[in-house]
């Protein structure tokens, strides 16, 4: 069925041809001998222009002769004969004939030129559309599928991409078919690994290895090679044109850029972590050295100091050098402390140990921890009359409010006060924590949840920019968040806002949970 | 009863920690044995019958909960157990399966020496006493009466069982499932540990002065709650 097929779209315009000299011959031979001759063999150049300009040369020249030989036979006497009595037709004959040949010829090549034209454009808008479309790809994945589809299509031919790995060796990355498993074996690589090194295009249609079936491009921009691509020609070798090798050409010329910019945008990624993990390596450094070495220097000195002159000091003297060494040790607690906390919160390696908490505990403890260092800050507390139980973790909580409450005792002067305050609406608790301290710019209260960051203010004061870290992080574990803002008329107020779920009726104890009669005794 | 000169065992790997508690308890006149591993402890345990033990729970050895079970399978020796701040699940663990008190490392000595009193005198005085003292609150445990200041305190029946066994345990630290468990019963549901706190916090605010910082009923952060007695 295919074979006929093929065969009718070959020699369909010979039959057309055909049948329209037919039709010509049998119109004007009933009613030729009114025409002139000259005018009949006019006629008989329009099958010759039409075949010119619909199906080419070849065509157009079978039906010059064809349309001579029906031209002598049927109306140059002798009729129905080939021999011609006037020899002065033949020369009529040969006018005739080199005007077909030369209209057949030009209709051809005008329309071999259209045929050209066209495929031009369609060629240059598939690399219009292909590089546009790159233009917007960043992933060098989803790049070189891109690259695959529209080269595998517009060739018609199976394709294969080779990138360098991190030690730049040669390793296939993308194949147009995935159940082809050309490109795969040692030969392929070995072709594709030298078209890599030798910075040329090898393989069929090539000065280099001619005899393989594969042809294999590298991909390169200005000075640089990002890889080949191959192209599997097995069995396909002879329809390939030299339109399709240009345009190959060119998608690879586009392929390689937009690796280029893939490759340059991720190295440009990599330089940007690198320096930020290196200026947080600095940070850490410098802070935690400093907060390290500082309690040291006091204990080792205190220490060293009462084991050498023990005699020297009074017992006041060698109690306030033991104090010393506690609040010395203590605080080098607090930073082994946080720095954990902050590991453990970045890793991800904390679970929650999600209970219902009561509120005013949570504030009792934490008033209970901060009040060996909270000196005569006065401590005010506003909660309400029931206030709601939230649902969290119980240790972090605390933790998270004694580093509020601590850093507004550490900012502010001794006998201010410090206004802790507890509110809640429809979705949410509240929690804010007021100083009467320096206060901040405005717009460092963003900044002081980033992890080592020390306000300018506060530079004289000793500490690790870790604390409101942590308490952010706790606060995001909890669904919450956490912000800051100046206190009016100075100061700051941090405040924690955390969901709660069913408040209302948390403070209720259902009947069936009582103990018998649970009223007052 | 005087409690000085009980025998005190320590099982600890840390030798600066052992030397640290040995010179400290000896200066308190208590006589101080010492284990390095988890095994030597158990065996000394039973050998030198100590009347406390100071257990850590990170050992190299065998687990600290596991040298824990294996003394409690035989004896009730006061248990007191020292744990690093990021393992806040083994000390639940450990006082669920009957340590009787914790350590947080690290931790003041003076605190550690409290605590150890504080488990000797519960031995010391097995038999509940029936009238309980705490400063000007007085709970008369067998007339269920509970006075404040001279005044009676009216209390309902779940909070008058909550202070009981808080108040009988005073200075200990019990954990929120020991007061589940006593209170409302083996079948308790966790998901009303909630109320528990409800209930705390209504006898705080019929015993305590500011119930934002309880002096009498504190609460030991994701563990339980500890009564202080105000002497």
């Amino acid at each position: 069925m295919r074979m006929l097929q093929s065969m009718w779209s070959k020699w369909k315009a010979y039959v057309y041809i055909s049948l329209l000299i037919i039709l010509i011959t049998a119109l004007f031979s009933q009613f030729g001998n009114e025409f002139d001759r000259v005018n009949v063999a006019l006629v008989f150049l329009c099958p010759v222009l039409l075949s010119a300009v619909n199906w080419g040369i070849r065509p157009s020249f079978y039906s010059a002769v064809v349309g001579l030989l029906a031209f002598d036979i049927f109306f140059v006497p002798p009729y129905l004969n080939i021999t011609v009595a006037d020899l002065r037709y033949l020369i009529s004959f040969g006018v005739y004939l080199s005007v077909a040949a030369l209209t057949a010829s030009l209709a051809a090549r005008l329309k071999q030129q259209l045929h050209i034209a066209k495929q031009r454009e369609i060629n240059t808008t598939a690399l219009y559309e292909l590089s546009r479309q790159m233009s917007a790809i960043v992933d060098i994945h989803s790049l070189l599928n891109n690259v695959s589809k529209h080269v595998s299509q517009s060739m018609g031919l199976e394709i294969a991409i080779y990138l360098p790995d991190d030690r730049n060796h040669l390793v296939l990355t993308h194949r147009s078919d995935v159940h082809s498993d050309w490109g795969q074996s040692e030969s392929e690589k070995v072709v594709a690994k030298l078209a890599f090194e030798y910075g040329d295009t090898v393989g069929y249609g090539t000065r280099t290895l001619r005899d393989t079936p594969g042809h294999y491009m590298p991909l390169r921009t200005e000075g640089r090679i990002y890889g080949v691509l191959a192209l599997n020609l097995k069995g396909n070798q002879s329809k390939i044109v030299s339109e399709q090798w240009r345009m190959l050409e060119a998608l690879g010329g586009l392929a390689a850029s937009a690796i280029a910019r893939a490759k340059l945008a991720e190295e440009a990624k990599i330089a940007h972590l690198t320096a930020e993990s290196e200026r947080m390596r600095t940070a850490i450094l410098d802070s935690v050295s400093h907060e390290l070495r500082t309690p040291l220097a006091a204990i080792i000195g205190s220490a060293t100091g009462l084991i050498e002159g023990e005699r020297l000091f009074s017992s006041e003297d060698r109690m306030e050098l033991l104090i010393t060494i506690r609040d010395g040790a203590l605080r080098m607690n607090r930073l082994v402390v946080n720095l954990l906390s902050m590991v453990q919160l970045e890793s991800g390696m904390l679970r929650l140990r999600n209970h219902w908490c009561d509120v005013e505990d949570l504030i009792g403890v934490t008033l209970s921890q901060v009040k060996d260092f909270q000196q005569h800050r006065k401590m005010h507390v506003v909660i309400p009359d029931t206030p709601p139980m939230v649902l969290g973790d119980e240790v972090l909580l605390e933790q998270m409010l004694v580093n509020i409450v601590s850093n507004a005792i550490k900012y502010s002067p001794d006998y201010s006060e410090i206004t802790i305050k507890v509110s809640t609406d429809r979705h949410c608790l509240l929690f804010s924590v007021s100083d009467q301290g320096l206060g901040l710019a405005d717009e460092e209260y963003e900044k002081i949840f980033d992890k080592f960051y020390r306000a300018a203010a506060t530079k004289q004061v000793t500490g690790t920019g870790l604390g409101l870290a942590i308490c952010k992080g706790i606060a995001e574990l909890h669904k919450g968040s956490i912000s800051g803002k100046r206190n009016e008329p100075q100061g700051t107020v941090i405040t924690v806002t955390l969901p709660v779920t069913r408040q209302d009726d948390m403070r209720e104890i259902p009947q069936a949970s009582r103990t018998g009669d649970d009223n007052d005794e | 009863m005087n409690e000085n000169g009980a025998r005190i065992l320590i099982i600890d790997d840390e030798p600066q920690i052992r030397k640290l508690l040995k010179v400290t308890l000896k200066a308190h006149q208590y006589a101080v044995q010492e284990a390095a591993t988890g095994e030597d402890g158990v065996l000394q345990a039973s050998l030198v019958r100590p009347e406390l033990i100071v257990l850590d729970l990170g050992l190299p050895d065998i687990s600290g909960m596991e040298v824990l079970a294996r003394i409690r399978d035989w004896s009730n020796v006061p248990i007191i157990v020292l744990t690093a701040k990021d393992r806040e699940e083994d000390k639940i663990v450990a006082l669920d399966s009957g340590a009787d008190d914790y350590m947080t490392k690290p931790f003041s000595m003076g605190e550690l020496v409290a605590r150890i009193r504080v488990a000797l005198r519960h031995v010391a005085t097995s038999a509940i006493e029936p009238i309980l003292q705490f400063g000007n609150l007085t709970i008369d445990l067998a007339q269920r009466i509970v006075e404040l200041n001279g005044e009676r305190v009216k209390l309902t029946p779940t909070e008058y069982d909550l202070l009981k066994i808080l108040s009988s345990n005073s200075g200990k630290v019990v954990t929120q499932r020991q007061l589940l468990q006593q209170v409302w019963g083996s079948n308790h549901s966790e998901s009303e540990s909630h109320y528990l706190r409800i209930y705390i916090g209504h006898l705080r605010k019929k015993l305590e002065e500011d119930s934002t910082q309880p002096k009498l009923i504190v609460t030991e952060p994701g563990i339980g709650y500890r009564f202080r007695s105000r002497d």
